[in-house]
């Protein structure tokens, strides 16, 4: 990866951070968009398994920090996510946005699934319909997210010529 | 050239192994530990990204109480516009329970029903009746001033003429009873409509705009003392011997809402200072001022008397030769008395007015077949 492609993933990548705090509170829904995985997820694909797993680390960190009860549940489910991001990006480097779609389902369905375990707050009926229910809704909303954002942000995210 | 691979692998995976690690460790910190280290990361990194997260949950719930909040201001606007209507009923109501305070006895509360529109009314439905102590010729009156008569007597209600109706008579006088004449409605113009005329004022007596106008009390119905209205201007009519006289009423139809309905005996006993207080008020304070001006005056007057006392005593010693004169009454040199104010001639005491006048009588509402009086 080249510093162009680097500097551009990074800047997509501050977007994204933007939006999940802006876009996302005033949206407000009760399955939200993950923005910031989606920000992680494609900055992994961009580096290497370790980096990525720093990155998820570091990222999963300063989100839990908003929730003090809940620090380091989130950032042992983001370094996850990102590392078998970046492990799979060979998969995901296809230019196909129903498999980025899917790429961005899965992940957010794992990262809900690490998360609220690690969380330990919700338990019995409750963890299962957050984790069968509302996880996979705001997965599909993130993946949706997602893949319009590739398309919107194409120029940002794809590779360089070079 | 497998080896670096390898190695690469190994490095991600002990990444991974650390990172996975410190976020276990971080997770099991007890809440002491947690508390700062989140606390710090908010006031660092997170701070810009709080603010955004702020804001947009601001702007989120004041999109979500915008609803709300445009009801709110609508009711609240909607309970503006009825507040005027509300103040000057409550200040009505208040009037209403003064004039009764005053009238103490011999009077019975009425709400006045508007039988047709309220800008074309001359008769009035009254929600007390017979079985309330109502009489027919009982006089009807509000707050401020003179409203009508009572023509008919149901046991729960009764029927009025308004000052409006054509038939309506009434004998008054100015306040000062420099003039007497008899008041009706005037009902020449479109313009003037909902307007009194005071007729029968002597034609040697001017009436000033702005003359309070009252009953006379000398037609039997009426008692002496209910404000009528005020003199507008005078107006030309054929009658050559007398003035007429253009009155704003003290009452207009339209809010006539509350009424008191005198009773006979009530009217008998006189209803002196129960309209006239609050002018009462104002003339006292008026000649307490006047009185304050006659003493400042009466100062003035006396300082330059004394001033000229000893300007004339200055020259009567150098007259003298320097000896100088004593003053003639005990060294005290007195000042004049003020002259006595001049009597205004164009001014007639009101007794002598009284006196004069030859009051034209009968306040009725007469000059029809089957008139009530």
């Amino acid at each position: 990866m080249n510093w162009g492609s680097f500097a551009r993933g990074l800047i997509s990548f501050v977007i994204l951070i933007v939006l999940h705090y802006t876009l996302r509170p005033l949206l407000g829904w009760r399955a939200p968009i993950d923005f910031l995985l989606i920000a992680v997820l494609l900055l992994s694909i961009r580096v290497r398994p370790g980096a990525a797993a720093i990155i998820g680390f570091l990222v999963g960190l300063i989100a839990d920090s908003l929730t003090p009860d809940s620090l380091g549940a989130g950032a042992v489910a983001m370094t996850v996510v990102a590392y078998l991001a970046s492990w799979l990006k060979a998969v995901f480097f296809a230019d196909n946005l129903a498999l980025n779609a899917f790429f961005f389902f899965v992940g957010k369905w794992m990262f809900d699934m690490l998360y609220f375990v690690g969380e330990q707050r919700l338990s019995g009926v409750q963890l299962v319909q957050q984790i069968f229910l509302w996880s996979p809704l705001s997965a599909a909303a993130t993946a949706i997210a997602g893949v319009l954002l590739i398309v919107m942000m194409r120029p940002l995210l794809e590779p360089s010529q070079a | 050239m497998a080896r670096p691979g390898r190695s690469n692998a190994r490095v991600d995976l002990i990444m991974l192994a650390v990172c996975v690690a410190l976020a276990l460790v971080t997770r099991v910190l007890p809440a002491s530990l947690r508390q700062p280290i989140s606390s710090g990361m908010r006031r660092s990194v997170l701070a810009p990204l709080v603010m955004l997260q702020e804001r947009s949950e601001l702007s989120r719930r004041a999109l979500m109480l915008s609803g709300p909040t445009t009801q709110m201001r609508d009711s609240v606007t909607m309970r503006a516009l009825t507040v005027a209507s509300l103040e000057a009923e409550n200040d009505r109501l208040r009037q209403v329970i003064g004039l009764g305070a005053r009238l103490k006895w011999g009077f019975v509360p009425a709400e006045a029903l508007h039988g047709r529109s309220v800008r074309d009314v001359t008769t009035l439905t009254l929600t007390a009746g017979s079985n309330a102590g109502v009489e027919r010729m009982s006089p009807v009156v509000s707050a401020e001033g003179l409203v009508g008569v009572v023509e008919n007597v149901d046991p729960t209600m009764s029927q009025a003429l308004f000052w409006t109706h054509p038939d309506f008579r009434v004998s008054a006088m100015t306040e000062d009873a420099s003039a007497f004449g008899i008041v009706q409605a005037h009902a020449q113009s479109a313009t003037s409509a909902y307007m009194m005329e005071l007729r029968g004022v002597p034609f040697r007596t001017t009436l000033a705009a702005g003359a309070l106008v009252i009953s006379s009390g000398l037609g039997g119905v009426w008692p002496r003392g209910i404000p009528i209205g005020r003199v507008v201007q005078e107006i030309k009519t054929a009658e050559a011997w007398a003035r007429t006289y253009l009155v704003r009423p003290s009452v207009f139809p339209a809010d006539v809402t509350t009424v008191m309905i005198l009773k006979p005996d009530r009217g008998a006993k006189g209803l002196d200072n129960v309209w006239t207080s609050a002018a009462g008020i104002t003339a006292a304070t008026n000649r307490i001022i006047g009185a304050g001006d006659s003493l400042a005056r009466t100062a003035a007057l006396a300082e330059a008397a004394a001033r000229r006392a000893s300007v004339t005593a200055d020259s009567t010693r150098a007259a003298n030769g320097g000896v100088a004169t004593p003053p003639p009454t005990g060294g005290v040199v007195s000042p004049p008395r003020p002259r006595p104010r001049p009597v205004d001639s164009t001014r007639t005491r009101s007794d002598t007015a009284r006196v004069l006048q030859v009051p034209p009588t009968g306040d009725s509402v007469t000059n029809r077949p089957g008139a009530v009086r």
